[in-house]
């Protein structure tokens, strides 16, 4: 994560009340994050609440944003792209989540 | 690998080609099975790895096929044979004849014959064959992804119903009858997923082959109003009543290889559903002409669209019957592969729909039914507002079709966004060329001309000036094979993702540089049998090439 770093960061918040910091670069892959960070929303400052998903679940979103970042423009053919892991117990909320996100 | 043995076999013996070669039938005939085989040579194989006995497989001794027929055909009567020489002959011979071989001797292949990597307790060797290994899955790996079409990085969306598919499967292979109960709980889970999702799921489990009136239970009670299942061989026609009774809302249905459907669930569903609007059937063989009738008087006033296939008990008379009772509302309708229609000329007069827009008559079982004229009077019925058109395999259909029908009756439509006239083997170029001359077609995405042989640079040429060429995503033009590199040259769509260029022998090299610059869109492009590409052309990053000979799996 980038969370010290210069570029703006933006730090999603869980229905559980957990916090994550990530760069805004990388929250921007979500086309909902995207549209909350750059409408005339309250999120704009930065602080997104996601209410309906929960703190684990929220961190594999977060670790997914990271690795479609990473790899989106990768050479398939010479660079080896790991497979994105789901456990499996998560596999249900998960899909919910992603399925708000719209990624 | 598997994926081109199929092609080697049979070479070497007797030169005998094709897919069953005289060997295959023999062994076939004579009850001998490749894994039979295979267990024998593997416990050879560790037989003579203890009489310290190093790679006799590629000593290379020539045997006749007459010796290896005579060989295999003795395995039966010979179960007890322990005699060492004849074993060792017997599996040369067969090794020989099989081109598995020579398939192995490009790269080890532990998994097949694991002996001799044993054996070396090399350090660097092991590395080297595990390496070795590490890049043959992830050859397979992105060969799957390939043949699933999959060119971009999945979306998260994507990884869970995979995820949730192969689980729900698996489960539903594991459990026994009173554990399924568990369906209604994922439901519940899912209840706040977006339809689009559901369907997305649908079709997880359709690939998995694991959609049955179980899984089916995911849904049901819900606020879908359009479902597609692309694989419902294994719902009976209780499932297709749950699926009547519980998804009232339904107004989209497309049930693909639906073989179990019957006449009761059909009526059912035209009863208990209230909203359908759409039906899209595979392969409905139960429903009997009577039940297509009563069908059709039942949906009468509300079916829109019907597309259907596959079907032999689907005749003139159930098609005068949806003509009568559905005809006016119409907006779409699509017949594939229906053998028992031959009266297709009853359809022009019925379409009266000025909304009617998708229009596809594939494969009839008589060519001659769907003649010119047929097509004439259908395009001048509907011609003028249809967005999709689909002629495929109407092999009787000629350059008058062309020039009096589609160049005619589509003059003045902007709307046209797929058009299909694959394998229309009578179509030549002069005709194609005045139809893409007078027609402006500004929306058509989709144009699909595979198979169609007599075509030449002219009409593909004109066809990459008409202002399709900015709408252009899927452009099909497999098997052309008279059409020459000049064509690709002024290929310049900006908005074409898809190309096949199978079988078209001009595509060399320059052809994949030219086209991958000119078409900035472009991410993928099919070269099956173009064998002037090599494994050193220019692809441009994120363009992929499917099929080229150099790259093996």
């Amino acid at each position: 994560m980038e969370g010290e770093d210069v570029k703006p960061t933006v730090t999603l918040v869980s229905s559980d009340n957990m916090e994550y910091s990530i760069s805004k670069e990388v929250a921007m892959v979500s086309p909902t994050l995207r549209v909350m960070l750059e409408g005339p929303f309250k999120e704009k400052s930065g602080r997104v609440e996601l209410p309906g998903i929960e703190g684990n679940v929220l961190a594999k979103v977060v670790d997914y944003l990271q690795y479609n970042l990473q790899y989106k423009f990768a050479n398939k053919d010479q660079e080896d792209i790991p497979e994105f892991e789901i456990p499996t117990e998560m596999a249900l909320e998960l899909l919910l989540a992603a399925d708000y996100l719209n990624v | 690998m598997s994926f081109y043995r199929s092609r080697n076999r049979g070479r070497g013996v007797n030169d005998v080609k094709g897919p069953s070669s005289a060997l295959t039938q023999f062994l076939r005939d004579e009850g001998i099975s490749a894994q039979e085989i295979r267990t024998r040579w593997e416990k050879q194989q560790a037989e003579k790895q203890e009489s310290d006995f190093p790679n006799s497989v590629e000593h290379g001794v020539e045997t006749s096929p007459h010796t290896e027929i005579r060989d295999l055909s003795d395995d039966n009567s010979s179960e007890t044979d322990t005699d060492e020489n004849t074993h060792k002959l017997r599996m040369i011979g067969s090794l020989g004849a099989d081109s598995d071989e020579e398939e192995y001797d490009e790269e080890v292949v532990p998994k097949r014959r694991p002996e001799p990597v044993k054996t070396r307790n090399n350090q660097s060797d092991k590395k080297k064959t595990q390496k070795l290994l590490q890049n043959r899955r992830k050859r397979q790996k992105r060969a799957a992804e390939l043949l699933d079409r999959r060119v971009e990085l999945p979306t998260l969306q994507e990884l869970c119903i995979e995820k949730i598919g192969s689980n729900i499967s698996k489960w539903n292979d594991e459990t026994d009858e009173q554990g399924k109960q568990v369906y209604t709980h994922i439901r519940t889970v899912l209840g706040g997923i977006s339809t689009d999702n559901l369907n997305n799921l649908a079709k997880a489990l359709c690939k998995n082959r694991a959609l049955n009136d179980h899984t089916l239970q995911l849904f049901l009670k819900t606020d879908l109003s359009h479902l597609v299942f692309h694989d419902c061989s294994n719902v009976s026609f209780e499932g297709y009543k749950a699926l009547a009774v519980f998804s009232p809302h339904l107004t989209e249905i497309s049930l693909q290889m639906c073989g179990q459907l019957n006449n009761e669930a059909l009526l059912y569903m035209a009863e208990k559903l209230p909203n359908l609007k759409s039906v899209k059937l595979d392969g409905p063989f139960l429903i009997n002409e009577a039940t297509w009738d009563q069908f059709f008087q039942s949906m009468s006033g509300r079916l829109t669209e019907f597309h259907i296939s596959n079907t032999h008990r689907f005749t003139d008379s159930s098609l005068s019957s949806l003509l009568r009772h559905c005809g006016e509302q119409l907006v779409s309708l699509h017949f594939c592969r229906l053998d028992s229609i031959s009266n297709y000329a009853l359809i022009p007069q019925y379409l009266q729909n000025p909304q009617f827009h998708t229009l596809g008559i594939e494969y009839p079982y008589n060519e001659e039914d769907v003649s010119d004229m047929l097509v004439m009077q259908l395009l001048e019925q509907v011609g003028s507002h249809l967005r999709s058109l689909s002629l495929n395999g109407c092999l009787e259909l000629t350059d008058n079709a062309v020039v009096n029908g589609l160049a005619i009756f589509l003059e003045g439509n902007d709307q046209l966004e797929c058009l299909q006239l694959e394998e229309l083997v009578n179509i030549t170029s002069d005709s194609l060329l005045y139809f893409f001359k007078t027609i402006p077609l500004p929306r058509l995405s989709r144009c699909s001309l595979k198979r169609c042989t007599k075509l030449t640079d002219d009409a593909i040429v004109e066809l990459l000036l008409n202002p399709a060429k900015d709408a252009l995503e899927d452009l099909n033009l497999n098997s052309l094979i008279n059409i020459t590199r000049g064509t690709f040259e002024i290929m310049n769509c900006h908005n074409l993702k898809h190309l096949d260029a199978s079988f078209v022998r001009c595509v060399d090299d320059h052809v994949v540089k030219t086209v991958g610059s000119q078409n900035p869109s472009l991410q993928l492009m099919e070269v099956f049998g173009d064998n002037l590409i090599s494994s050193k052309a220019p692809i441009r990053e994120g363009l992929t090439l499917i099929g080229r000979q150099s790259d093996s799996i």
